[in-house]
């Protein structure tokens, strides 16, 4: 691993960021508007029912904690392929970089972009709803951080080998997955909600877990370690299956020239 | 010393095969043409050349180490640019450059960028969005993109294909010179037939994947053993037409000009009967075959 390879490609999308306005919409725009409009309507059904539940927090929370799956995912594969759509691939892939360093490049961006989101929103709770997620989490958030980043990492890295496999037929996975895991994930509802056989894909996903915690942090302010260390090795194990995917995606697109027609 | 020794270079896509077979080196300080009609293998190669297609048989040494397994630490001292190939159009122009110079681990790079805009004539546009260059402008700043790092083998892909003969010019002499002072290699490839006789040391002929002749661009014009005679005639074709189908003649007019084709050493035969005759022409022009002449010659008679 070279860090200066890695901090050029760093920089390199950092350049971007600032003269294009919808990759600020992405980071700070999107995740608010979401922010606002699910809050305001959770506030309604809140004020209109009889019930004590603060449902108001458990969706921010969920929001909020979303994001930093949906952050490093969309920045590791709309980097890849804004590659393609820029015809530089080739520059860069004929390059003395490597794809390890390609990689590590991206998810610090994705990591650098979470964070900017995560501030943000963070800001917009406290002062739309008076819901501070560092008071409420506290020295859990680190915990649920981490595995919602590796999982955001797992999903980037495989969205990228599909589109190494596919194209550009398939570049919509970029914006998509995310949208396809969520329901899945249980971001804004607890697992019993669903019927037992979603139950039974949800609980093959690492994120399941983490807003599963989160829901217990909130109404008793107590995680279940064991539920976190299953999400952590999941994490491990999809994070290594997904880089392997990612290397034979690349060694096949070597092998029968897609590479350079991504280009 | 062969900074690039490739061996029995093959790739295969399914059935078809793209490159088939192909053996050459590379010098220190040469500049080797690689020619061919489209779909000869030529991209695939040099592909091959920067690890972004996988061979499926043969192998590629350079600076005599095996590339597959010295890819990083090769292509650190390689460079590569293509008239298929753009940078980030939403970056600036020394965004760009400091990116690859940052990329390819170049020591005093600002100073190093400033130095190609100005030997490309584009330091004005330094501070300038990449997507506001015409055409020409962005190839040379791809073309600052490849000497960079100042490599040691260069892969050029048509780099002049979108530049004003001035510009182009500009480039070949620019290329000439570096090779000169840097003792650096350039693999070249140019649908220009004078371009490549203009800069090439050696020219390596593709057809179909396969090496079908390999000289200097004067060797290979020499492989064509018929010239070209232009005779301007004042008077009619009527009374020509005759005496050149008697002697059965490989000819076309051009109005008033007539064009003959024959071997060299029967150009004095046709003079001379032409005199007997008593055809007068007032200019005569003998064009000796050309690198152009061999490129049509070969895919004329492939096809056929």
């Amino acid at each position: 691993m070279n860090s200066k390879r890695i901090f050029a490609m760093v920089l390199r999308h950092l350049y971007v960021w600032p003269k294009s306005p919808e990759r600020f919409m992405w980071t700070f725009g999107w995740p608010l508007f979401g922010l606002i409009l699910w809050g305001l309507t959770i506030s309604f059904l809140q004020n209109n029912s009889s019930s004590s539940f603060s449902f108001v927090t458990f969706i921010i929370g969920g929001i909020i904690f979303w994001e930093m799956v949906v952050q490093p995912q969309r920045e590791i594969s709309i980097n890849f392929i804004e590659e393609m759509w820029n015809k530089n691939f080739l520059n860069i892939f004929s390059s003395p970089l490597t794809n390890g360093e390609y990689l590590t490049a991206l998810v610090i961006i994705g990591i650098f972009k979470m964070l900017a989101t995560i501030v943000t929103l963070t800001v917009g709770a406290i002062l739309l709803y008076q819901f501070n997620i560092f008071s409420t989490f506290g020295f859990f958030i680190p915990i649920l951080f981490i595995n919602l980043l590796l999982f955001g990492m797992v999903l980037g890295f495989v969205v990228n080998a599909l589109i190494l496999r596919f194209g550009w037929s398939i570049q919509e996975m970029a914006w998509a997955i995310v949208a396809i895991i969520q329901p899945l994930s249980c971001v804004l509802y607890p697992l019993a909600s669903l019927p037992s056989w979603t139950q039974r894909i949800s609980l093959m996903l690492p994120s399941t877990y983490v807003f599963e915690e989160m829901r217990r942090v909130m109404s008793s302010g107590v995680v279940d370690i064991k539920n976190i260390m299953i999400s952590f090795l999941m994490n491990v194990v999809y994070l290594f299956l997904s880089l392997v995917f990612f290397k034979i995606m690349f060694e096949q697109a070597r092998i029968h020239g897609r590479l350079v027609k991504l280009s | 010393m062969n900074v690039l020794q490739v061996k029995n270079l093959t790739k295969k896509f399914g059935r078809f095969t793209a490159v088939n077979d192909v053996s050459f080196s590379l010098k220190e300080g040469e500049i080797l043409g690689l020619l061919g009609p489209n779909g000869a293998g030529k991209t695939t190669t040099i592909d091959m050349l920067l690890g972004l297609i996988k061979p499926t048989a043969g192998s590629i040494s350079i600076f005599g180490q095996p590339f597959e397994e010295n890819r990083s630490e090769i292509l650190k001292q390689m460079n590569f640019s293509a008239a298929y190939v753009n940078l980030p159009w939403r970056l600036k122009v020394w965004e760009n450059l400091y990116t690859f110079a940052r990329l390819y681990e170049v020591d005093d790079f600002p100073q190093k960028v400033d130095r190609l805009l100005s030997e490309f004539k584009i330091k004005d546009l330094k501070d300038r969005m990449t997507d506001s260059l015409s055409s020409g402008q962005l190839t040379r700043l791809y073309l600052c993109k490849a000497f960079v790092n100042d490599p040691r083998l260069l892969l050029l892909d048509e780099p002049t294909a979108f530049l004003d003969p001035d510009v182009a010019d500009l480039t070949r002499k620019y290329i000439v010179d570096k090779v000169k002072r840097t003792k650096s290699s350039v693999l070249f490839t140019s649908h220009n037939m004078a371009e490549i006789t203009e800069i090439c040391d050696r020219v390596i002929f593709l057809n179909r994947g396969k090496i079908i002749a390999h000289d200097t661009p004067a060797g290979l014009a020499k492989k064509i053993k018929f010239c070209r005679v232009r005779l301007l005639f004042t008077a009619d074709k009527k009374k020509i037409n005759p005496f050149l189908k008697e002697y059965e003649y490989n000819f076309s007019w051009h109005d008033q000009e007539l064009v003959v084709e024959l071997k060299e050493e029967n150009v004095g035969q046709l003079l001379g009967r032409l005199s007997l005759a008593r055809l007068k022409y007032s200019q005569i022009t003998i064009e000796k075959p050309t690198l152009e002449d061999f490129f049509l010659e070969v895919i004329r008679s492939k096809n056929e």
